[in-house]
C-alpha cells in the first residue's frame, strides 16, 4: 500500500465541454440509476448522479451558452456528512463522500445542506420491464424507494483497478482508474486522478489559473476542479 | 479399462447433457475472442470484454463490451479505434437497450389480422423462408421488387446487391432521415464533383487555428460526431501555445454553436452568400496567401459583396472582420453542414463553403481538408451511400402505380422518417406484399405483412469501413458480444438461405454457407498487408486478431491528399433559396434539427436516451417549439403554452420553450418523437416536425429540401409543462408540497 492515501479529484475543463449527454448516459449505465419518466422528471424527481447546467449570457442576437456539468462534488468539509442522523454519510480515508445505503432511512437532510443539489432521492421503485434488469451492473447496489444516491467517483471502478494492480503487486497508474464518465467524453473534458501524486495530470491541471471550484466561498473544499472555459492554459 | 456407469451417474450426465444441448447456440458454432485474453483459470462472474462496432449511427466506431456469465453489461469505447480512440456518444452508450429491450420482436411473424391491425402470428423460420421464397418465385417480372435500405453493416449490403442484381434486380435504394439531415447525400456528391471522388471528406478539426462551420453540428450528431468532438477538445485546448477559434453560422443556436466563440444567427438559406462575400473580399483585399489565389479568381466573378451582404443581412464590415479572421489564420477550414443541404439552393451553398478552402490553400494540408485513405481496405469499401430524395421519390411513384409487388425493408423506416407529403404511406399501401426485417414493430414494420427480425448489432456479425475516416485506414468488425436472446435470424443468413433454395445463377453469386464464411473470407484479404498495426503467421490467426481487436487498422497514419487538378474553373452560381409557403400566410421558417440523443428518431425507444436532457432546453421525454422571446411575445405565448405550428403539408401542437438563441422569423422543433408504433417508451409521445415539411428538393442535387418549410404559429389557449431538469422559476428542483 501507498503511505499517503490518494485524494481521488475530479478535473472539468468547461473549455472543452460540448454538453453531449455522453457522460450522463454512461453514469445511468455504469451506476444502475433508474429511469424515472416524464410525470417524475416534470416533478423535479429526475435521478441523474451527473447533470449539465446550462447559463444564458446575454441577449439575442449577442448571446452566449455555457455548459456545466455538474456531480457531487465530494467535499472535504462536506454540509451533508454532520447532518444525517443515521451516519449513511460517511467520509472516506480516500476523502470520498460514501453514502451507505442499507443505514439510509430518507430523511433527505443531506439532500437539503448540499449546496449544489447533487444527491437524489428514490420516490418511486425503480422499474426495470424485463429483460432490461440484464442490462444492470453486477458491481453496484440497485437502490430502491425511499434511499438518497449520488455520485461516487464510480468507487467500484476506482475499487476494481487498486485490487487488480495490488494483485500484480503494483500501484495503479496515472490515469488507470476512469470513472464512467471520464471514460467516454469524447472532447476529454474530465480528467481523474490522485491529487496527492505531484506528478499526476490532475496535479498539473488543478494548477493552472484557470482553475477554480464550485461555490468555493462556502469551504466546502469541493473534490472537483472546473477550469474555467473561453481562455488558453497559457 | 471399463468401468461401471452407476444409475446416480447415469442420470448426471444426461442432465447435463441436456444442458449442454439446450444452451447450443442458434448462430454458426464460432469461438468468440474476447479483447482481452482471459486467463484459464477465469472465475465465473468475472467480466470478459469483446470489441465489436457501435451501430447506432454511421459513423462506425469502435466498441468494447463487458460481458458476464453471457450477458452484456455496459458498452465503451475501443481505446485502441483510431477513430473513437476509446471515446462514445450518449447514443452508442445508450445501446444495450436496443439488445435488451422489452419491445423486441422475438420471431418472425406474420401479420395475420391485416396490415396496421398489429396483430401478429409466430412463424417457424423455414415456414417465414418458404413465404419468401415464394414472393420471389412468383414475380412475373425481377424488376417488381424493390429492397429499400437505411443504416446496413456493409457485409449485408454487399450481399444484398449481389443478391438482386443476380436475381436480376436493382440494387437497394439507400435511404434514412439521418443521413438526410446531415447531408451526406450531397456532402458526397460535392466530393464527387469537386476532388473527383465519391466519399465523404475529413476536416482536420484538431490542429485547425480557425474553424467557419456552415451549420454542421460536427459536436452532435454530424458525420462522425465522437471523433470530431475528441478533435474540438484538442482545437481548445491541446494545441501548442494556442487555442483554435469557432464560429458557428446556424438560424438556431445549437449545441455546437453553444461551443464556439461566435454564434451568427443567419438567415436560412443565406449562408452561400456569406461564404461568397468571404471569398471576394479575401481575393479583393489580397489578404492571406496571395498567391495561392489567382487560380481560384473565377469562382467570385459574379460575386458582388455588398449585394451579398444585403441578401444574408450581414453587414459589410462583419464580412470584412470574418474574411481577416479567415485569411490571417495559418490554418482555417470551412465546413459545408447539414443544414445548408437541407435548403433548396443547397447544393450551391456547400460548393460556395467548401471553396474558401480552396482558395485558403487547405486542401490536403494539416489543420485542413483530407480524404480518407483506402490503402489495402479499398475492397472494403463499398459501403452503402445515402440516395438521394429524388431516387427514392421515383420508387414511391412505381410503389404507387403498381410496378412494384414486393417490397424488402431493412434500417429503415420511411413511413415515419419521410415527410406525410412524399406519400411513401399511400404508397406503401399499394404494393402486394411487404417484408421488414425489422427488430420492433415500428411504423413502417406495421405497415408489413410478414416482418423477419434481424439480430440487433450486440448479436451480429458485420463491419464496416468508417466513413468520414479517421487519419489512419481502418475497419471496423463488428462480432457477437452474447448469443441472441430470441429466435431473431440475421438478414444475411436469410439472404444466403433464400439463395439456395433459389438455385441457379442466384445460388452461384452466393456461394457461402452463411455469412461468417463469407466475412471470413473478406477479412482475412487484409491479411499479409505490412501495414497493419497487428501481424498475424496465418489467415485463421488474422481472422481471430481481428475480432479480438475490433478490426484492422494501420500503424502509421496515412494522409490523403484530395485530388483538385480537375476543378473546373467557372464562377460559382449564386442561387437563391426557395421557401414552400406564401410569407404572408406562413410567416416562420420552420428548422427542424436532429435530436443529440434521439437522432432522426431511432433512438426514441431507448428509456436512457429519453431521459437524458436536451442539452439547450434540458427537455426530456417530449417535443417543444423553440421561439424567440419578441416572436413568443407578439404571438402571446409563454413558457410551457401550447401552440399549432402550421405548414401547408400537416400540423402539430406541442409546448413552447422560450429560446433566446434563435432568430425571430424561424422556428425550432428537435427530430425524434412522435412515434405511433416502436415500443412503449416511444409510442405516443411528443411530434414529428417532418411530416409538416414539403417535398421539395434541391435541383443541384436531389436532396430533400428539409429546411425550406414556411409555418405559422397559433395559440391554444393551453398549457402542458414540459419534463424540464431547469427549474423556471430559478428555484430548487423538486416542488414542495
Amino acid at each position: 500500500m501507498a503511505e499517503i492515501e490518494p485524494r481521488w479529484v475530479l478535473i472539468v475543463d468547461l473549455d472543452r465541454c460540448t454538453g453531449c449527454q455522453a457522460c450522463v448516459v454512461a453514469c445511468q449505465a455504469e451506476n444502475n440509476v433508474p429511469t424515472v419518466g416524464e410525470h417524475e422528471t416534470i416533478e423535479g424527481r429526475w435521478l441523474h448522479w451527473i447533470h449539465i447546467e446550462r447559463y444564458w449570457e446575454g441577449e439575442y442576437p449577442n448571446i452566449k451558452a455555457r455548459f456545466m456539468p455538474v456531480m457531487c462534488q465530494q467535499c472535504t468539509a462536506a454540509p451533508c456528512e454532520p447532518v444525517c442522523p443515521v451516519f449513511a454519510t460517511y467520509h472516506t480515508p480516500e476523502g470520498l463522500n460514501a453514502q451507505i445505503y442499507n443505514r439510509c432511512i430518507g430523511t433527505r437532510f443531506c439532500g437539503s445542506a448540499c449546496p449544489y443539489k447533487t444527491r437524489t432521492y428514490n420516490w418511486l421503485r425503480p422499474e426495470f420491464p424485463e429483460p432490461l434488469h440484464e442490462q444492470l451492473n453486477p458491481d453496484v447496489t440497485v437502490r430502491s424507494r425511499g434511499l438518497i444516491e449520488k455520485c461516487t467517483f464510480c468507487v467500484q471502478r476506482i475499487r476494481r483497478i487498486e485490487i487488480e494492480a495490488h494483485a500484480q503487486g503494483r500501484e495503479p497508474v496515472d490515469g488507470e482508474i476512469q470513472p464512467a464518465c471520464v471514460q467516454t467524453c469524447p472532447p476529454d473534458a474530465l480528467v481523474f486522478g490522485d491529487l496527492n501524486d505531484p506528478s499526476s495530470r490532475v496535479s498539473q491541471l488543478a494548477t493552472s489559473h484557470r482553475s477554480f471550484k464550485l461555490l468555493g466561498e462556502l469551504g466546502t473544499d469541493p473534490g472537483v476542479i472546473y477550469l474555467k472555459g473561453g481562455e488558453t492554459n497559457v | 479399462m471399463t468401468k461401471r456407469v452407476s444409475r446416480r451417474d447415469f442420470l448426471k450426465l444426461t442432465a447435463g447433457a441436456t444442458v449442454v444441448t439446450g444452451l447450443a447456440p442458434s448462430v454458426r458454432r464460432m469461438v468468440l475472442e474476447p479483447y482481452v485474453q482471459p486467463p484459464e483459470e477465469v472465475l465465473p462472474g468475472e467480466a470478459t470484454w469483446y470489441a465489436s462496432t457501435c451501430r447506432l449511427c454511421p459513423a462506425g466506431c469502435g466498441i468494447i463490451v463487458r460481458v458476464i456469465n453471457g450477458r452484456a453489461k455496459k458498452i465503451e469505447g475501443n481505446p485502441h479505434h483510431p477513430l473513437n480512440q476509446g471515446k462514445l456518444c450518449a447514443r452508442g452508450q445508450a445501446g444495450l437497450q436496443i439488445l435488451y429491450n422489452p419491445d423486441r420482436l422475438k420471431n418472425a411473424v406474420l401479420q395475420s389480422g391485416g396490415r396496421g391491425s398489429l396483430k401478429f402470428e409466430p412463424l417457424y423460420w423455414s415456414e417465414a423462408l418458404d413465404i419468401l421464397v415464394d414472393k420471389l418465385e412468383t414475380l412475373s417480372n425481377p424488376n417488381r421488387v424493390a429492397f429499400l435500405g437505411g443504416l446496413m453493416p456493409s457485409h449485408l449490403y454487399k450481399l444484398t446487391t449481389r443478391f438482386l442484381s443476380s436475381f436480376g434486380s436493382s440494387s437497394p435504394i439507400i435511404y434514412d432521415l439521418h443521413s438526410a439531415l446531415e447531408g451526406r447525400n450531397s456532402t458526397v456528391q460535392l466530393s464527387e464533383s469537386l476532388f473527383g471522388s465519391p466519399e465523404l471528406p475529413i476536416y482536420d478539426l484538431a490542429n485547425a487555428e480557425v474553424i467557419f462551420s456552415f451549420g454542421a453540428n460536427f459536436l452532435e450528431t454530424w458525420m462522425s460526431p465522437v471523433s470530431q468532438s475528441h478533435a474540438f477538445g484538442t482545437m481548445r485546448q491541446g494545441q501548442l501555445g494556442g487555442r483554435g477559434f469557432l464560429v458557428h453560422f446556424e438560424p438556431r443556436l445549437s449545441a455546437t454553436a453553444a461551443s464556439a466563440d461566435e454564434w451568427i444567427p443567419i438567415k436560412p438559406g443565406a449562408e452561400g452568400y456569406v461564404a461568397l462575400a468571404i471569398g471576394r473580399i479575401i481575393l479583393e483585399e489580397r489578404l492571406g496567401q496571395a498567391s495561392s489565389h489567382r487560380p481560384y479568381s473565377i469562382l467570385y466573378q459574379n460575386v458582388d459583396v455588398q449585394e451579398m451582404a444585403d441578401a444574408s443581412q450581414i453587414p459589410v464590415e462583419v464580412l470584412h472582420r470574418f474574411a481577416r479572421i479567415f485569411a490571417d489564420a495559418d490554418q482555417a477550414i470551412a465546413i459545408p453542414g447539414g443544414g445548408l443541404a437541407g435548403q433548396h439552393n443547397g447544393g450551391t451553398s456547400m460548393l460556395a463553403v467548401q471553396a474558401l478552402n480552396l482558395l485558403s490553400a487547405q486542401i490536403g494540408r494539416v489543420g485542413g481538408v483530407f480524404l480518407s485513405q483506402p490503402g489495402p481496405t479499398a475492397g472494403f469499401r463499398q459501403n452503402p451511400n445515402p440516395g438521394s430524395f429524388e431516387n427514392l421519390s421515383i420508387l414511391i411513384e412505381r410503389m404507387k402505380s403498381g410496378e412494384i409487388d414486393l417490397l424488402l425493408i431493412y434500417g429503415t423506416n420511411p413511413v415515419f422518417e419521410l415527410p406525410t407529403s412524399a406519400g411513401f404511406a399511400e404508397a406503401i399501401a399499394s404494393v402486394p406484399y411487404v417484408i421488414s426485417f425489422s427488430q420492433f414493430v415500428d411504423e413502417t414494420a406495421a405497415r408489413a405483412d410478414l416482418i423477419l427480425p434481424d439480430h440487433t448489432y450486440l448479436e451480429s456479425w458485420g463491419y464496416e469501413v468508417p466513413a468520414p475516416g479517421a487519419a489512419k485506414p481502418a475497419v471496423s468488425s463488428q462480432q457477437p458480444v452474447v448469443r441472441p436472446l430470441y429466435d431473431t435470424r440475421s438478414t444475411g443468413d436469410v439472404l444466403l438461405a433464400v439463395a439456395e433454395r433459389l438455385g441457379g445463377q442466384v445460388a452461384n453469386a452466393l456461394p457461402w454457407s452463411d455469412e461468417v464464411d463469407f466475412l471470413q473470407e473478406l477479412a482475412t484479404e487484409l491479411h499479409g498487408s505490412s501495414l497493419g498495426a497487428y501481424d498475424a503467421k496465418t489467415p485463421s490467426s488474422f481472422w481471430a486478431l481481428w475480432r479480438q481487436y475490433g478490426g484492422w487498422w494501420t500503424e502509421k497514419e496515412i494522409p490523403r491528399e484530395p485530388d483538385i487538378s480537375t476543378i473546373v474553373q467557372e464562377p460559382i452560381p449564386v442561387s437563391e433559396p426557395v421557401f414552400d409557403g406564401e410569407e404572408n400566410s406562413y410567416p416562420y421558417h420552420l428548422h427542424p434539427y436532429p435530436s443529440i440523443t434521439l437522432s432522426d428518431g431511432r433512438g426514441a425507444n431507448l428509456p436512457w436516451l429519453q431521459g437524458a436532457p436536451d442539452p439547450m432546453t434540458t427537455v426530456c421525454w417530449g417535443t417543444w417549439v423553440e421561439l424567440n422571446p419578441e416572436t413568443a411575445s407578439s404571438l402571446g405565448v409563454s413558457e410551457d403554452d401550447v401552440v399549432r405550428v402550421i405548414s401547408p403539408h400537416g400540423e402539430l401542437e406541442a409546448p413552447v420553450v422560450i429560446y433566446p438563441g434563435i432568430r425571430p422569423d424561424v422556428v425550432a422543433i428537435p427530430v425524434g418523437q412522435g412515434h405511433e408504433q416502436f415500443g412503449r417508451f416511444a409510442e405516443q409521445r411528443g411530434s414529428n416536425p417532418i411530416a409538416l415539411v414539403a417535398s421539395i428538393t434541391d435541383p443541384e442535387t436531389g436532396s430533400l429540401a428539409w429546411g425550406a418549410t414556411r409555418v405559422r404559429i397559433e395559440p391554444t389557449g393551453r398549457k402542458k409543462s414540459l419534463a424540464r431538469l431547469e427549474s423556471l422559476a430559478g428555484e430548487g428542483r423538486e416542488s414542495i408540497g
